[in-house]
């Protein structure tokens, strides 16, 4: 008897719970997905940019952002590995996803087929060009590397006394790291005035003495580095301790480094204390060393759900805010046409996110503006150099010249 | 034999011919053709999401790996850390006519079944060539000539622009009877076709044991002296080894190709031929069935620590670092734990639960 009044409260509990849940649902759900590094090779971006998703999406829902309907992006972690990637997207599809948010190079590029044939907007980590290529579906969140390197080549010359610069690149060993190199040297032959002395993939090497020293004998004056943080900082720190290191930019004699997006960010300052003094980076996000309106609400976003200081002050969080922004900004804008929320639609909205429709995230120095034949978004980039230990802005927000030219 | 074929009890050899025997009893192929009638029906019967499918469809291509690799190193004795590299250069077969074909090609999408053949054929050709430092070398000596060639096949395919310099060459979809196989069906589809490869390599390899090829590779790995003395060719013996070995990755790479629909770098790497070699030992290194078990555990435990790792980081996010490095930790400790405790793998446990039950209903 005992036994039957518990099983008829639990039944009563159930029912009670299952009603309200359908009542706290009242709006529209709708279904994200996101497969990043969390842990393995370069989880160390991965990590805080999936904070800065998750905490976005909490937001638009806490706020309403989008009325009762809410968005529900499920993000699990892929090692860096594009078979669990595919898992996860197979996982996703699986789910109902109307949008999905991608990470590395690889696995975008490996995804690419399956992108088209499900018709599903898609926005990646990867700043790749080659993305773009035959594909419909990938938007860039920012420029892509390619307009990085090329952009700081130009920088380079813009800032250079006396004759042709001489560079070297200094690039992850992988298509990520040499894709860019081949747009850098299209620039070069459509006219931009350096010369490009040396191309060195870097390895595992704790050490860089004996590469710093060949540069040097090479009359290199510009390092331009695409890869990750951990080679740049290593390197940064060969340079400062063999005393080749510029003290100002552009200082005869010795090297000036900069790099693309990957390259930079509190965590290589973090890795390297004053040795990345004067170091020259290149981005599309607001960085917190900056005040702004932009960056005093990412700080209040990590604030609100409780990240650690490192986090909050990223610009990997920065990104993963960002293509959270977009995301939502896309769904609302959608809504707005009363368009039903699908993969398509959401295409579709985004293509049209151009001219006066161009969106204006807190996140990043520049509108994000895609169309059918443009997909990159924030097409500016902001110069940064480290200055006392923090980035600095370098001037005004550029953009390439010469990837115009070459493309 | 007794006139009762379908209890083990009771029944002995009075011939080779019926020691060499697949299945001892009429029992046990009753029990194993019901088996495999079952893996081609649940199917039809279960609906499976697409995610599930890739994951047992990925398990059984590791089966197909592990078979070779416990033919060169658990029936051979050859230890091989350069299993995946292999597997590899099944793949990156289907990728070179992707590459200078296009990859909807005709001999893509229509003779795939060739194509895994053809991907098995360079597979063993490889095999046999990094085989031959076996003439010469064993042991560690020999394991470190294995890891060098998956060092070379690694730097190969990173740089080499032909090979997309280690990024996605893109594999186009398969033709069957009844026209492309789509998006929808695609995983089942080669959940099939995959099906029927791991059953004619799986019956070929036990046909193989029986043969006195088979019996040479046991013959060399236990004493290649002793096995030279009786006749058998030692060298050769290994360096078709290898080559046997080179043939079931080099299938399991095509599959592997065809069902991702697409070659990256990053599936065929140490760490990739780490766990090969972690399944191999898991599963029984030395057994058939072991080939089966340790995929089936590896992949099993792999998902489940994923799931659990999940299920903790959420609860506890400021932990997130330490939950998602149970897998590896895991990973580790089961290999760690098996070569301690049970070195004969889970087809130990299997021949336990068999010898169990072989006698019934005499227990003694």
């Amino acid at each position: 008897m005992k036994s039957t009044k518990i099983l008829a409260a639990l039944l009563v509990l159930v029912v009670m719970f299952a009603f309200t849940s359908t009542v706290n649902a009242g709006g529209k759900v709708y279904k994200v997905g996101l497969s990043l590094a969390i842990t393995g090779p370069t989880s160390d971006a991965g990590n805080p940019y999936s904070k800065g998703v998750e905490d976005y999406f909490k937001f638009v829902n806490e706020t309403k952002m989008l009325g009762d309907d809410t968005i529900d992006c499920t993000i699990r972690d892929d090692q860096y590995k594009t078979d669990i990637t595919k898992r996860n997207f197979e996982e996703y599809l699986d789910d109902g996803i109307v949008l999905y948010l991608n990470y590395s190079t690889g696995s975008t590029l490996g995804l690419k087929k399956d992108f088209e044939e499900e018709q599903i907007a898609v926005l990646p980590a990867s700043y790749h060009a080659g993305n773009l290529d035959d594909s419909n579906y990938i938007f860039l969140p920012i420029a892509s590397y390619s307009d990085q390197m090329v952009g700081l080549s130009e920088y380079v010359v813009k800032n250079h006394k006396g004759g042709k610069a001489k560079v070297a690149m200094f690039i992850h060993p992988s298509a990520f790291g040499r894709g860019p190199v081949s747009d850098a040297v299209k620039a070069v032959e459509a006219g931009l005035n350096m010369e490009i002395i040396e191309v060195v993939e870097h390895g595992k090497d704790l050490d860089n003495t004996a590469m710093l020293k060949r540069l040097m004998s090479k009359d290199v004056q510009y390092v331009i580095s695409h890869t990750v943080q951990s080679p740049v900082a290593t390197m940064l720190k060969d340079a400062s301790r063999l005393g080749l290191a510029a003290k100002t930019y552009g200082e005869e004699g010795k090297l000036t480094f900069l790099g693309a997006h990957y390259t930079g960010g509190n965590d290589l300052i973090a890795l390297t204390g004053a040795a990345c003094e004067g170091f020259v980076w290149t981005t599309s996000f607001n960085l917190t060393s900056e005040k702004g309106e932009g960056t005093t609400k990412q700080l209040e976003l990590a604030k609100l759900y409780g990240r650690d200081a490192k986090a909050a002050n990223s610009h990997n969080y920065a990104a993963g805010i960002m293509v959270a922004q977009v995301t939502t900004e896309a769904i609302a804008r959608a809504k707005a046409a009363g368009l039903e929320i699908t993969k398509q639609n959401l295409a579709d909205t985004l293509n049209a996110m151009n001219g006066a429709n161009a969106y204006h995230p807190y996140s990043t120095i520049g509108p994000v503006t895609y169309s059918k034949t443009d997909h990159a978004g924030v097409d500016m980039l902001q110069m940064y150099s480290v200055k006392s230990g923090a980035f600095k802005k370098l001037g005004a927000p550029m953009q390439s010249e010469y990837m115009g030219k070459i493309k | 034999m007794s006139a009762n074929t379908w209890l083990a009890t009771g029944n002995f050899y009075t011939t080779y011919k019926q020691e060499q025997r697949t299945f001892s009893t009429s029992l046990d192929r009753t029990v194993f053709t019901f088996f495999l009638l079952m893996l081609f029906a649940w199917p039809m019967f279960f609906h499976l999401s697409n995610k599930y499918m890739l994951v047992i469809d990925n398990t059984l291509i590791a089966v197909v790996a592990v078979m070779g690799l416990n033919l060169v190193t658990g029936f051979a004795g050859l230890i091989s850390i350069g299993h995946a590299a292999f597997v590899g250069i099944g793949a990156y077969t289907v990728a070179s006519f992707c590459r200078t074909m296009g990859d909807t090609h005709i001999i893509i999408t229509h003779f795939w079944p060739v194509m895994i053949i053809l991907s098995g054929l360079v597979g063993a050709v490889f095999g046999a060539i990094v085989g031959l430092p076996a003439l010469r070398l064993k042991h560690l000596y020999l394991a470190i000539a294995t890891l060098s060639f998956q060092m070379i096949f690694q730097w190969v395919i990173n740089f080499m622009t032909f090979f997309n310099q280690g990024q996605t060459i893109s594999v186009g979809r398969v033709f069957w009877f009844t026209g492309k196989v789509g998006r929808k069906d695609h995983y089942l589809f080669w959940y099939f076709a995959i099906l029927v490869v791991v059953i004619i390599l799986g019956f070929g390899f036990r046909n193989l044991l029986k043969t006195r090829y088979g019996r040479c590779l046991i013959a060399v790995r236990d004493n290649d002296r002793a096995a030279d003395a009786m006749g058998i060719n030692p060298g050769l013996t290994k360096v078709y080894a290898f080559a046997l070995a080179g043939f079931f990755a080099g299938v399991a790479g095509a599959l592997h190709a065809y069902v991702y629909r697409g070659v990256g770098f990053e599936s065929f790497t140490l760490h990739e031929s780490i766990g090969y070699l972690a399944m191999a030992i898991v599963g029984g290194l030395g057994t058939l069935n072991g080939s089966f078990w340790g995929p089936v555990a590896i992949k099993f435990l792999d998902l489940q620590m994923e799931h659990l790792s999940e299920a903790i980081g959420q609860y506890m996010p400021s932990n997130m670092n330490l939950t998602t490095a149970m897998k590896p930790f895991t990973f580790g400790l089961v290999i760690v734990l098996f070569l301690m405790y049970e070195s004969r793998g889970i087809a130990n446990w299997w021949r336990i639960t068999k010898s169990y039950t072989k006698l019934w209903p005499f227990r003694y």
